[in-house]
C-alpha cells in the first residue's frame, strides 16, 4: 500500500442565505456526481469501456513446497539488501515497524478518529437540544459595532472553503473503505477515491497559505488574558447567564489555537506525504500519516462546534462573518469587554439599520 | 448507447453550439444597438481612445487601487490560470486536436498544471469569498453572479478530481459540468469575457473623440 493510501483530513462549514442556498446547490451537484459515478462505472465496465477484472488464477504453489520459517524470520530481523536509490537510508526487505504503523494509522486512527468525531457531532446536537437557539436576551438594538475587517472576513472564508473541502475528501480517503464500499461498491469507491485524492494533493497547499495568514491575522487577539480563565470557571456557553470576555472568549480561543497548531500539523505532514522525497526516512513518512490523520480528526471534531455556534446556534453571530457588523446588544452579551472597548474607540460603534 | 457516447458526442456538439452561436448572437446584438451619433466637434480620435482604453486599463491606475490590490491581485491569478489550463492543460490540448481543430500544441508539463490550478483556486476562492464578505459586493452580486462563479468552479474542479485519467466516470462528469457550462455562459455574465473589449473599447472611443485619454 502506497503512503498516500491513507491522507486524511477535515470539515464542514455552512453560512447563511443566499450562501446557504449556494452551499445546498453545491451539495445537490455533488449529491449527483455521486450517483452518476456510481452509476455510470458499472455501466461502462458492463458496456466494454472500463477493462474487467481478469478471472485468471494466476501462479500455483506460490508458497512454496516446505516451510520457510527461518527465510522469514531472517527477513524480519532485518535482513539488508542493496537497493539503487539509497536516499531512505539503509535498504530493509520487509520493514516489520511497518505493520504497526498501518495497524494503527489503519485501525485505531479510523476508529477512535471516527469515535472523537462522532462524539463532537453528539455533544453539538445535545447542546443544542438543551439550550437551544442562544438568542440576544435584550433584542436588538439596532446600532452595530464593527467586529470583523474585510481581511478577515476574507481570510476566514477562503480557509473555510478549502477546508470544507480537504475535509470532505479526507474523510472519504479516510473512512471511505469503510462507510462508502458497502453502500456505493468498491468500483464506484475506487473512482471516487481517485477523485478526492487528487482533489486533496491540489487544494492542500492553499489550505497552508490560509492558514498561515490566518494565523497572523487572528493571532493578537487570541493571545490568553486573565478574563479567560473567569469565562471557564463560570461554565462558558453552557449556562444562560453570559460571562464576560474580550473579542474572542475561551472557548474561541482553543479553537482558534486547535486549528492554527491542528493546521500547522496537518500542513507539514501533509508536505511530506506529497514530497516524499523530502523525508530522510521511513519512518518520518510513517509518522506524517500518523499525525495528518490524528491532527484532522481533532480538527474536523472541533470544527463541527465552530460551524454550529457560528451558524444557527447563537443569534446573531454569524453577520460579523458576513458583514462584518454584529450588534451592539449581541456584542455587550457576548463580548462585554469588547463591545465597552470598541464602544469607547472612536467610531467604533456606527448608526445603521437593525441587522437581519 | 451509453452514457459516455451521449456526453461525448450529441450533448458535446449540442452545447458547442449553443455556445458558439449564443455568444456571436449576443455580440451581433450588442454592436447592432449602434450609438447616437457625436455632433460635436472631434478633438482626438475615437479608435485611438478605445485601443488606449483596452490596452491601459489592464493594469489599474489612480483611484482605491491600494484597497483593492488584493482582488486585483487575484483576478489576474484566477483568469490567467484558467486561460493557461484551457489551452494548455494536457488532455484539453488531445482534445482540441482530435476534437476541434485538428492540430495541437505542446502542453504544460504535469507540475507546471498544478501549480496553474493551484492558482486559478486560489485566485476563484479569493474572490467568491471577497464577494460573500463585502457588503458592497454582496449587495450588487445576484443569483447570476454566484451561478456563473459556482459553474466555473465546479467545471475545474471536477476536471483536477478528474486527473489521473484512470476512470470515465470522472471525465464524464467533468464533461457535463462543462457542457452546462457551455450552455449557461451565454445567458449570464460569463460573457464578460468577451464584452469587457466591447465595453471598455466603447468607453475609450468617447473619451478619446474628446481628447481624453481614457
Amino acid at each position: 500500500m502506497s503512503h498516500r493510501d491513507g491522507i486524511a483530513i477535515m470539515l464542514l462549514n455552512a453560512p447563511r442565505k443566499n450562501v446557504v442556498r449556494l452551499a445546498r446547490a453545491g451539495a445537490v451537484f455533488l449529491v449527483a456526481a455521486l450517483v452518476i459515478c456510481a452509476a455510470a462505472t458499472p455501466s461502462l465496465s458492463e458496456g466494454g469501456l472500463a477493462p474487467h477484472l481478469s478471472t485468471n488464477p494466476g501462479p500455483a504453489n506460490t508458497l512454496g513446497g516446505q516451510s520457510s520459517a527461518d527465510y522469514w524470520r531472517q527477513i524480519r530481523q532485518g535482513q539488508s539488501f542493496t537497493l539503487v536509490n539509497p536516499q531512505m537510508g539503509p535498504p530493509v526487505l520487509v520493514q516489520s515497524e511497518g505493520q504497526d504503523w498501518r495497524i494503527f494509522r489503519n485501525e485505531t486512527i479510523k476508529r477512535y478518529g471516527g469515535y472523537l468525531i462522532l462524539a463532537m457531532l453528539a455533544a453539538t446536537i445535545l447542546f443544542a437540544a438543551l439550550r437551544g437557539r442562544v438568542r440576544i436576551e435584550g433584542g436588538r438594538s439596532g446600532r452595530t459595532i464593527p467586529r470583523f475587517s474585510q481581511t478577515e472576513r476574507t481570510i476566514h472564508w477562503f480557509v473555510a472553503a478549502v477546508f470544507i473541502m480537504l475535509g470532505v475528501s479526507g474523510l472519504v480517503l479516510l473512512f471511505g473503505r469503510t462507510i462508502l464500499v458497502p453502500v456505493i461498491g468498491k468500483t464506484a469507491h475506487g473512482a471516487l477515491a481517485s477523485a478526492m485524492l487528487q482533489g486533496h494533493n491540489l487544494l492542500g497547499p492553499l489550505f497552508i497559505i490560509g492558514i498561515l495568514a490566518m494565523a497572523v491575522v487572528y493571532f493578537k487577539d487570541n493571545l490568553p488574558r486573565s478574563a479567560d480563565i473567569a469565562w471557564f470557571f463560570k461554565g462558558g456557553p453552557l449556562f444562560k447567564w453570559h460571562v464576560p470576555s474580550w473579542k474572542y472568549n475561551a472557548g474561541e480561543k482553543i479553537w482558534f489555537w486547535s486549528a492554527v497548531i491542528g493546521g500547522i500539523a496537518l500542513s507539514g505532514s501533509g508536505i511530506l506525504m506529497e514530497f516524499p522525497w523530502l523525508a530522510q526516512n521511513l519512518q518520518q513518512l510513517q509518522l506524517a500519516t500518523i499525525v495528518h490523520g490524528i491532527a484532522a480528526t481533532i480538527v474536523i471534531g472541533f470544527a463541527v462546534g465552530h460551524i454550529y455556534l457560528g451558524t444557527i446556534g447563537v443569534e446573531g453571530a454569524l453577520e460579523g462573518m458576513t458583514q462584518g457588523q454584529v450588534d451592539e446588544n449581541w456584542a455587550q452579551e457576548h463580548h462585554h469587554l469588547w463591545a465597552d472597548a470598541a464602544s469607547d474607540g472612536p467610531s467604533a460603534a456606527s448608526e445603521t439599520a437593525p441587522a437581519e | 448507447m451509453s452514457l459516455i457516447w451521449f456526453v461525448e458526442q450529441p450533448l458535446w456538439y449540442l452545447s458547442a453550439t449553443v455556445f458558439v452561436v449564443g455568444v456571436l448572437w449576443r455580440l451581433f446584438a450588442l454592436v447592432a444597438l449602434g450609438k447616437k451619433e457625436d455632433l460635436s466637434v472631434a478633438r482626438g480620435s475615437a479608435g485611438g481612445g478605445a485601443v488606449r482604453a483596452v490596452l491601459l486599463h489592464f493594469i489599474p491606475h489612480g483611484g482605491f487601487f491600494s484597497k483593492t490590490f488584493f482582488h486585483f491581485l487575484a483576478g489576474y491569478a484566477f483568469h490567467l490560470g484558467l486561460f493557461v489550463l484551457l489551452l494548455f492543460a494536457a488532455p484539453h490540448v488531445t482534445f482540441i486536436d482530435e476534437r476541434i481543430l485538428g492540430v495541437g500544441w505542446t502542453p504544460l508539463p504535469r507540475w507546471a498544471f498544478i501549480l496553474t490550478a493551484e492558482i486559478a483556486f486560489a485566485g476563484l476562492i479569493f474572490l467568491w469569498a471577497r464577494r460573500i464578505s463585502d457588503p458592497v459586493q454582496r449587495q450588487i452580486s445576484d443569483a447570476d453572479d454566484h451561478a456563473g462563479t459556482w459553474l466555473t468552479f465546479i467545471a475545474m474542479l471536477t476536471g483536477c478530481l478528474a486527473l489521473q485519467e484512470s476512470n470515465d466516470a470522472l471525465r464524464i462528469i467533468h464533461m457535463l459540468s462543462v457542457e452546462v457550462w457551455l450552455i449557461y455562459f451565454p445567458f449570464s455574465r460569463l460573457m464578460h469575457a468577451f464584452t469587457w473589449v466591447l465595453s471598455r473599447g466603447n468607453m475609450g472611443a468617447v473619451f478619446g473623440r474628446r481628447g481624453v485619454t481614457p
